[in-house]
């Protein structure tokens, strides 16, 4: 008790608007919701529809993988720029096996699908780890700065897709109901498809993984100080190596989902990915010195993104202006960071 | 000293016949470098490597690089069309001074410094599929009939949808790049051919995807809810084309909108069988990098210039009712 309180009995408790207002998730949130009112008044009400929200959750839905395996590289200390072209790579690897090697092509639909599909989810997901621990075999044994190891891999990786291709998409079985809203016992689930289900489920179990398990702990430790996480007994060599297969295996899976939703795997369907996923990562509020960052940023930071580019669509301005926002967008979530950290110092 | 004097004469004796065959050898050689040509090196700058249509384009210029001995040198950004990073690729293949570039701009305005700087390097510049906006110094630009492309997809889209005049059809259009000469090309040619023939068909939009399949899906997906009587799409060219059939199949409406692709992927092409498609309209890249190729060799060795300055290739609509056999002829080969 102060004695303030034994002196007029209890204190008024004001609101404390501070942490909401500083809040980077809570900033993120306003924003998604500002803009949304903004596109449907500009575009005529056409906005507000159940339709572009699942257009926009579809789109979310790739880049938000990419962008969590980011999340754990980022906080970890480095970064990933080899993600976009893992895409590409474990696609084109997954439609060579069927279409090449099985000969499967695209008279293989809907639920006969199933079985080749789950072969090519297994052929993508190892194909990104294979990526990942490539990356981590040269930050973590060749020592080269993950920027520059993983910029080496998305030029590697992108020019193998375009090599096995032969520079074409590669057409093979595929069911494009897993792309509309899932549909049960004749109610619909949209906008969620089975795809951005998928995509949804990973997000929370990774949210769980970097916020309530060893993995997530280790990670930031190693970000914030990698000397001082090893001193502490972290093997930050081997932790490292899991989070690029984390990162690789996330973007294999990624290129399934561009697999499942162009019907082929392309050398060019995941171009300019690694992008919008340190976009996401950095809107989101994961600081790029490492250390520090949410999930649920991530996840808002990624819808962010879509929403710009659906409602600029939606309203008819010309779409070169989201690279406008984004850059705004990238700006103001830094300054927040920036703000937040002034504010822990003092 | 008997025996050194015959060691120096054995030794001497083994130098001479070893320096005349060397000379025979020399002469041989001399005299076949004298009657082969030298072997020149041509590069090859374009936008996204990874665009099918250039990888179509490299089958033939690798052919007739091997016919002409020429050493082909092969570059580009591996996915982004975009001139920023297709200038500084041309800039670094200048300073490895080929004897010649067969450029494919990104932009007409952005890659005109390259071009001109690459000419006063002495080195012979073709254009081809895309131009600079100023090709006086190349020695020849190849393209497809862009114009000719636009007007034939229009011509396609209003036999699908059963054209009347006095009612109204909303079509959007998918484009690569704002820039881009073949988008610039195709587009104008779709609009006059709309303003000409079907004043009823209304352009509602365009939307632009980079050579990203994926971001051209999800423009005609945007498109889809906005325009919910949509009775086209014109995908200028490969990628769009393949991200709008991909969007098309996953919402059920094949058949039920009109959809001409450019560029015969053979992915896209059997989809047209599949109904997927209306038409595609095809080129002939293989055949550009060909003639742009020869133009160059014709230059150096002979100095001879093109007969035409600007050639046009034509193009061909391919939709269900075109033979097997053509549809094979005009099907992109992988490289």
């Amino acid at each position: 008790m102060t004695d303030s309180k034994q002196a007029t009995g209890v204190a008024p408790r004001s609101f404390n608007w501070k942490p909401l207002v500083t809040n980077q998730s809570s900033i993120l949130v306003f924003v998604i919701f500002v803009l949304a009112a903004v596109f449907t008044v500009y575009s005529g009400g056409k906005f507000w529809d159940i339709a572009v929200f699942n257009n926009i959750l579809t789109d979310w839905g790739l880049v938000v993988l990419l962008a969590v395996g980011q999340t754990f590289v980022v906080i970890s200390g480095g970064i990933d720029l080899s993600v976009g072209s893992t895409v590409s790579l474990s696609g084109v690897v997954a439609g060579v096996v069927m279409v090449n090697w099985m000969h499967l092509d695209l008279s293989v639909s809907n639920e006969a699908a199933i079985a080749p599909l789950l072969l090519a989810l297994l052929i993508c997901v190892l194909t990104g780890i294979a990526v990942g621990l490539v990356n981590a075999f040269l930050v973590n044994t060749v020592n080269i700065v993950p920027f520059i190891a993983t910029l080496a891999t998305l030029g590697g990786a992108a020019g193998l897709a375009i090599i096995w291709s032969g520079g074409m998409p590669l057409q093979g079985p595929n069911f494009y109901g897993l792309v509309n809203p899932i549909v049960l016992g004749g109610v619909s689930l949209s906008p969620f498809s089975f795809i951005v289900l998928v995509s949804t489920i990973t997000v929370l179990i990774a949210g769980l993984f970097l916020h309530r398990a060893r993995f997530g702990l280790y990670t930031y430790a190693i970000g914030s100080n990698a000397f001082a996480a090893k001193a502490a007994g972290i093997n930050v060599k081997r932790h490292l190596t899991w989070v690029y297969a984390v990162s690789g295996a996330l973007s294999g899976l990624a290129g399934m989902y561009a697999y499942t939703r162009l019907g082929s795997g392309s050398p060019s369907s995941g171009a300019g990915f690694e992008l919008q996923a340190i976009a996401a990562v950095v809107i989101g509020g994961t600081s790029l010195m490492g250390g520090s960052g949410k999930m649920v940023g991530t996840l808002l930071g990624a819808f962010l993104l879509y929403e710009v580019q659906s409602g600029l669509l939606m309203v008819g301005m010309d779409p070169n202006w989201k690279q406008v926002i984004v850059a705004f967008m990238i700006a103001g979530a830094v300054g927040v960071q920036g703000f937040n950290f002034s504010q822990r110092r003092k | 000293m008997k025996r050194s004097v015959r060691s120096l004469a054995v030794l001497g004796a083994v130098a001479a016949v070893a320096l005349t065959i060397t000379g025979c050898a020399s002469s041989t050689i001399l005299t076949d470098t004298a009657t082969t040509e030298k072997q020149l090196t041509i590069a090859f700058v374009m936008g996204a490597e990874s665009d099918p249509f250039f990888q179509a384009m490299k089958v033939g210029a690798e052919e007739e690089a091997a016919a002409q001995n020429v050493k082909l040198v092969w570059q580009g950004d591996p996915s982004h069309y975009d001139v920023a990073t297709e200038v500084p690729i041309v800039e670094s293949v200048i300073a490895s001074k080929p004897d010649g570039l067969v450029l494919i701009p990104t932009d007409p305005d952005g890659l005109q410094a390259s071009s001109d700087k690459a000419v006063a390097a002495g080195i012979v510049v073709a254009n081809v599929d895309t131009h600079t906006t100023d090709t006086s110094k190349a020695v020849i630009f190849i393209t497809g009939d862009n114009a000719d492309g636009g007007a034939k997809a229009a011509d396609a889209i209003a036999a699908k949808i059963g054209y009347k005049d006095g009612e109204s059809y909303d079509v959007v259009v998918g484009l690569t790049s704002a820039t881009a000469t073949t988008n610039v090309g195709r587009l104008d040619g779709f609009k006059a051919q709309v303003a000409a023939k079907y004043p009823g068909i209304k352009i509602q939009d365009v939307a632009y995807s980079a050579s990203n399949p994926q971001t051209a899906n999800s423009n005609v997906s945007n498109w889809l809810t906005k325009y919910p009587n949509l009775k086209g799409i014109f995908a200028i060219d490969g990628t769009n084309a393949s991200g709008a059939a991909a969007a098309l199949q996953a919402k059920n409406l094949v058949g039920k909108i009109a959809l001409v692709g450019y560029d015969a992927y053979p992915a896209n092409v059997a989809l047209i069988k599949a109904g997927v498609f209306t038409a595609l309209i095809a080129q002939d890249p293989a055949e550009e990098a060909r003639q742009a190729i020869k133009a160059i060799v014709n230059k150096i060795r002979n100095n001879e210039d093109p007969a035409a300055h600007d050639v046009v290739i034509p193009n061909v609509t391919l939709d269900a009712n075109t033979s097997a056999a053509d549809l094979a002829k005009y099907t992109y080969v992988a490289n």
